[in-house]
């Protein structure tokens, strides 16, 4: 499934790094403020929900969000914390989705989705992302990290597309990376916070 | 974005701009901040970063899942949502208009059925009658005042770009803005707008919603001297739920300076502007 390995490495970074500084200096002279704020607060999934809302109704009337994703990589701290949330809304009148990434409590990335995403919306109330990484670390996620020096490198939400036995439930899906090994998936209710199901792939 | 009135209107200075608020000392120090802002020749420039990328690395995957789901026969499940309150309480609103307006009309029709009044005892009748509407109006005036509150209360995000000044040099014949997600809106200037404007008018040429982040707006004056300059660039973030202007003043504005003359600011609406509804001291 999914290709995407850790890319820290460190030549990387420093390019990152620099690249961000000359953008910071290009920025400096009276133009906006730059988009990357050098110390972004993480925040919980739902903590730029509201934001990302006001824009897609500003977008669209009938948006409904359909998909979760963190952006930016996952605090260590197990609260489910990240600097940078997407939030991604269908609207059938438009018939297509557009996304919205918040970051510092601000919007730093808004654009069309390049494919078609008609995903059925999530439901409402859905479980914080911190309250899903507590379940999946009581089982199989906890364990694999500890065991195989795993990362949780990935949360998203969506409704339907993992879950077999039930494809109306919303949930959280967290991916577990470990070098040398597949990935571990971890299927969390977002309406109860109890573990769906686990595989590898 | 979406705009609710694409019809050019005029403003009156008092009401778009904050400067005038600032002449009457009691108000300047309510006035709202007003920020300058560069129109550019140049679009700027603004980092990619990545979204979505397990989605976008697993797209076929994932997607393969959905139109599985979809072949899939299952009984479709729409859990009812509880309704809103407010709804019901509509219902009843409603309701008690209906009710109101037909106490009215029957102590209308009774009173010109009446003709003249002849004793005392009808003349309290008639005092009772009034009562009765005041009442009746009173109770109106809450209930607008319930649905204000819902409708009128509930600003969301909002842009709202207007034009002052003439131009140095050149004449304006129409003022186009482009939002960034390509809808655009032309507003062609009369001669009586013109004419405000050069008196101090504001001419509103775009009014919708917009989304709280910073985008930038591509603005474009058409007319003689002006069409050749190509358009211009002005990077704002509207403010989340809160009706925010851009003011683009064309008085130092000419041709030759192409159309990095203009100035352009920004403010907010003071959400505590009192309206101009009716009251017991103006009509």
């Amino acid at each position: 499934m999914d290709d995407r390995a850790p890319q820290n490495s460190f030549p990387t970074r420093i390019a990152a790094v620099t690249l961000a500084a000359l953008l910071s200096g290009a920025f400096a002279g009276g133009g906006p403020a730059p988009a990357l704020a050098a110390n972004a607060v993480a925040f919980a999934a739902r903590g730029g929900l509201e934001l990302a809302s006001a824009a897609a109704q500003a977008w669209s009337g009938d948006a409904v969000l359909v998909y979760v994703e963190n952006d930016e990589s996952l605090n260590a701290d197990g609260a489910g914390t990240s600097t940078r949330w997407s939030y991604l809304f269908f609207s059938a009148s438009h018939d297509r989705a557009r996304v919205w990434s918040v970051r510092g409590g601000r919007i730093v990335v808004a654009e069309d989705l390049d494919m078609r995403f008609d995903a059925p919306p999530v439901a409402a109330g859905w479980l914080d992302s911190g309250a899903a990484i507590a379940a999946a670390e009581r089982g199989a996620g906890g364990e694999v990290r500890k065991l195989s020096g795993a990362h949780l490198e990935t949360m998203l939400l969506m409704r339907g597309a993992f879950s077999d036995g039930d494809p109306d439930a919303t949930t959280w899906t967290l991916v577990y990376r470990a070098p040398g090994v597949p990935s571990l998936f971890v299927m969390v209710s977002a309406a109860d916070g109890k573990v769906q199901r686990t595989w590898r792939g | 974005m979406r705009a609710t009135c694409l019809a050019p209107a005029l403003l009156t200075i008092a009401l778009a701009a904050p400067g005038a608020r600032a002449a009457s000392p009691e108000r300047a120090s309510a006035a709202p901040t007003v920020t300058t802002l560069t129109v550019e020749r140049e679009r700027p420039v603004r980092e990619k970063l990545p979204t979505l990328q397990f989605l976008r690395a697993n797209r076929d995957f994932i997607r393969a899942r959905f139109d599985r789901l979809r072949e899939e026969s299952r009984v479709e499940r729409a859990p009812a949502a509880d309704l809103d309150p407010r709804f019901l309480e509509y219902r009843r609103l409603l309701a008690q208009i209906a009710a109101g307006k037909d106490s009215v009309t029957r102590a209308s029709d009774a009173r010109e059925r009446q003709g003249v009044f002849t004793s005392v005892e009808e003349l309290a009748g008639l005092e009772r009658e009034l009562d009765l509407m005041e009442r009746l109006l009173d109770a109106q005036r809450a209930r607008l005042t319930e649905l204000q509150a819902d409708f009128a209360g509930r600003q969301r995000t909002e842009l709202n770009v207007v034009v002052t000044g003439n131009t140095l040099a050149g004449r304006v014949d129409s003022v186009r803005v482009t939002l960034e997600d390509g809808s655009s809106v032309a507003s062609a200037l009369t001669e009586t707008q013109r004419g405000s404007l050069i008196h101090g008018g504001a001419l509103e040429v775009f009014r919708g919603l917009a989304e709280p982040r910073e985008q930038v707006i591509e603005v474009t004056l058409m007319g003689e001297g002006w069409s050749a300059t190509g358009p211009g660039f002005v990077t704002l973030e509207p403010a989340r739920d809160r009706l925010t202007f851009l003011k683009l003043d064309l008085s130092q504005a000419s041709p030759a300076r192409g159309i990095g003359s203009l100035t352009a600011s920004t403010w907010l609406l003071d959400p505590n502007t009192p309206t101009a509804e009716a009251g017991q001291d103006h009509p």
